[in-house]
């Protein structure tokens, strides 16, 4: 089918959100009423009812009981409080967030970083990882060098540091696990939010969010930024052994490809697995499904399954599956729920 | 040249050396992988949106780019032009019986205007988009022959095209199939007066004429055309690239086609450009070598970056691709359009599925 063009349907349904089974954030949510469903619009006079309590969304006039809502989304009731929840809501930063951010700009100590938070995030010259090693001190060469390090466009991934008043960010990238990315490809997220809302679609604090999943062609590292920006890429595995450093060493171990911008020799079997993660979330994102690592091995390990099945039957019409990305993913979810079911 | 896109590329180097083998692989592998390099996205389309227009198409891609067409046909006097040698020579006025029309059209009676957002009307972006649209749209000459009335009226068609969602992929396919899908179901109210008449048309809106006529037995009347974009990096060539792809293009073509009048397969090229490829402005990747911070020396000159970059062999450094589109990649790719069974045939015919079904 290398054309398809369908008829317009109507408005996507509602997301098949996964009962929220995890953190404790949420314990809540069986008090929930039916009410929930529904959506508020920005400046809707939810209740005038002095009985409850303004909570996050939502707001009252001075010297008013009514309570209205600042934001689009679906109502939600906590014993007295009231709170809106967004449908589609930018990135609030919190401190130890492991984010992925994208150089926007450099300036003389510090760069700008995208990490679809409403302002960018700033990553100090200071809270990096200086190539040669943790004691070294940053001296002014390093300042003029600031573009070897990390350029316009460049990937990275990095921790929430601190906030400051105006909620904007601080990064840094102070540790071996962070740096920046290479050897793959960027997927993203979009308007998933973080925190509250990562019950619905989006990344999830406090789960796994560096893994390494097992394919038939080689390892694959996905880091999932709680600002649901993802990158996968080669696993790679580290140089030397552990035993020939250091600990205090470990730094120059590292150093040599640290801020690197080249790719390293990418098998074409590896290349494909990576890309095919890849669409496998932005599939789930288009099913409006939840992205975790539970949730990206099992698709994964369907739609290796489903090909080989395909291949076997020889043709495209031994299989029924839907078109592109989100075709794959709904045929493997629903295939996921029959076994679940039986 | 068309220029490319004002928005800039925003990806790493490592991320487009990326992107650039697993294309340059084969077969290549798409950033979609469930896509061969014949695959389009798929779409969403509807047409007769507008009420209030001759003709109207929407289509939605599955990335959420949107485009809405609306066509309006108008009745206007034609200018009067001094004769000066009389009836000189109108000799063959006995022929006119045949199809009176014949290149009476102008190119001045289709007006086409595009709108993106985030555009200004005067930009190069949408200035370009719409002589592309228009230049293909006229230059078969068998639609402004249509627009004729008589000598002194004649329609003039506004073809509005607007963008619904930010550019973010090069739109010039999508506002172009929209286009075909439009002018497709565009209908004219059919004409009751004769000859030089001043213009009287039926009122019966399900006698209106379409613009462009249905088959009609065998003889297979002319579509509009539709723009096909072809990209290609290294030995393949890919059809219908998305945002990502386009940034590590090492050309881009764009190829109006309409179908045959001949025969019911295949197509004939009306118009064919090179876009200017977004990759041409990516700054190239720092290999190892040249990088202090990963151990290796920076280069002392300019002179000297260029010379070391021109010996490297890696490939896991992004470079930016130099020079044109070479000849045979351009004859390979009008081939793959315009063969039975090819490109545009499929294009068009899934186009027209959607007006039937």
């Amino acid at each position: 089918m290398p054309v398809s063009i369908l008829p317009p349907t109507a408005p996507l349904p509602p997301r098949r959100d996964a009962t929220s089974d995890d953190s404790d954030v949420d314990m809540s949510d069986d008090e929930l009423t039916p009410q929930t469903k529904s959506i508020v619009t920005p400046g809707e006079h939810i209740t005038s009812d002095p009985q409850w309590m303004r909570g996050h969304g939502t707001y009252v006039p001075s010297g008013e009981t009514t309570i209205i809502s600042t934001v689009a989304g679906h109502m939600h009731k906590t014993n007295k409080l009231l709170s809106v929840q967004p449908l589609r809501a930018r990135y609030q930063p919190e401190i130890g967030d492991l984010v992925v951010g994208r150089i926007v700009s450099v300036q003389a100590k510090k760069w700008s970083v995208d990490i679809a938070a409403p302002m960018l995030a700033n990553l100090p010259l200071s809270s990096i990882n200086l190539p040669g090693g943790i004691l070294r001190r940053r001296t002014a060469v390093d300042e003029l060098n600031i573009r070897t390090f990390f350029s316009e466009g460049d990937l990275l991934v990095a921790e929430v540091q601190s906030l400051h008043q105006d909620n904007t960010a601080s990064l840094h990238t102070r540790s071996l696990k962070y740096g920046k990315l290479r050897n793959g490809l960027f997927a993203s997220l979009s308007g998933a939010g973080g925190g509250i809302l990562s019950r619905r679609g989006g990344v999830v604090r406090s789960r796994r969010q560096v893994f390494t999943l097992n394919t038939a062609a080689g390892e694959i590292d996905v880091v999932l930024g709680v600002n649901g920006y993802i990158f996968i890429s080669k696993h790679i595995k580290p140089a030397q052994s552990a035993t020939d450093i250091s600990i205090t060493r470990l730094e120059e171990g590292v150093s040599e490809t640290l801020y690197s911008s080249q790719n390293d020799e990418i098998e074409p079997a590896v290349m494909r697995e990576i890309t095919r993660v890849s669409t496998l979330i932005k599939g789930l994102v288009a099913c409006g499904m939840r992205v975790d690592e539970d949730m990206i091995v099992r698709v994964y390990d369907g739609a290796v399954e489903l090909e080989a099945e395909e291949r076997s039957m020889g043709g495209a019409n031994g299989v029924d599956k839907g078109i592109g990305a989100k075709g794959v993913v709904e045929t493997v979810l629903g295939r996921l729920e029959v076994e679940a079911g039986g | 040249m068309a220029p490319q896109q004002a928005a800039l590329v925003n990806l790493s180097p490592a991320e487009l050396s990326f992107l650039r083998s697993s294309l340059a692989q084969t077969p290549p592998i798409r950033l979609d992988v469930t896509k061969g390099p014949r695959d389009f996205r798929s779409m969403r389309a509807e047409y007769d949106v507008l009420p209030g227009a001759n003709g109207s198409a929407r289509i939605a891609l599955e990335d959420g780019t949107e485009a809405l067409v609306g066509v309006k046909a108008e009745v206007e006097r034609s200018p009067q032009r001094p004769s000066l040698g009389a009836h000189g020579e109108d000799v063959d006025m006995g022929d006119e019986d045949v199809d009176e029309s014949t290149g009476k059209g102008q190119n001045g009676w289709v007006e086409m205007s595009v709108e993106v957002p985030g555009f200004r009307e005067d930009d190069s972006l949408p200035v370009f988009l719409a002589s592309m649209l228009k230049e293909s749209l006229l230059a078969s000459g068998e639609l402004k022959d249509r627009l004729y009335i008589n000598a002194r009226f004649h329609w003039k068609l506004y073809v509005d095209v607007l963008l619904l969602s930010p550019a973010l992929s090069y739109p010039l396919a999508l506002l172009s199939m929209t286009t075909h899908l439009a002018l497709l179901t565009t209908d004219l109210p059919a004409l009751k007066s004769e000859k030089d008449e001043d213009p009287l048309f039926d009122d019966d809106w399900d006698a209106a004429v379409p613009l462009y006529p249905k088959t009609a037995g065998k003889t297979t009347t002319d579509k509009p055309p539709v723009i096909i974009l072809a990209m290609a990096v290294g030995p393949n060539i890919i059809f219908d690239p998305c945002k990502e792809e386009l940034a590590v293009a090492d050309a881009v073509l764009a190829v109006a086609c309409t179908n045959t009048s001949s025969s019911s397969t295949g197509a004939r090229i009306v118009s064919i450009r090179t876009i200017d490829p977004p990759s041409h402005l990516t700054p190239p990747g720092i290999p190892n070598s040249m990088n202090s911070a990963t151990g290796g020396t920076a280069p002392t000159s300019s002179a000297d970056a260029l010379t070391q970059r021109e010996l490297l062999a890696s490939s896991g450094v992004w470079t930016p691709p130099r020079g044109g589109m070479k000849r045979n990649l351009i004859s390979q790719v009008t081939k793959m359009v315009v063969e039975s069974g090819g490109i545009a045939e499929e294009v068009i015919s899934a186009l027209a599925a959607i007006e039937v079904g």
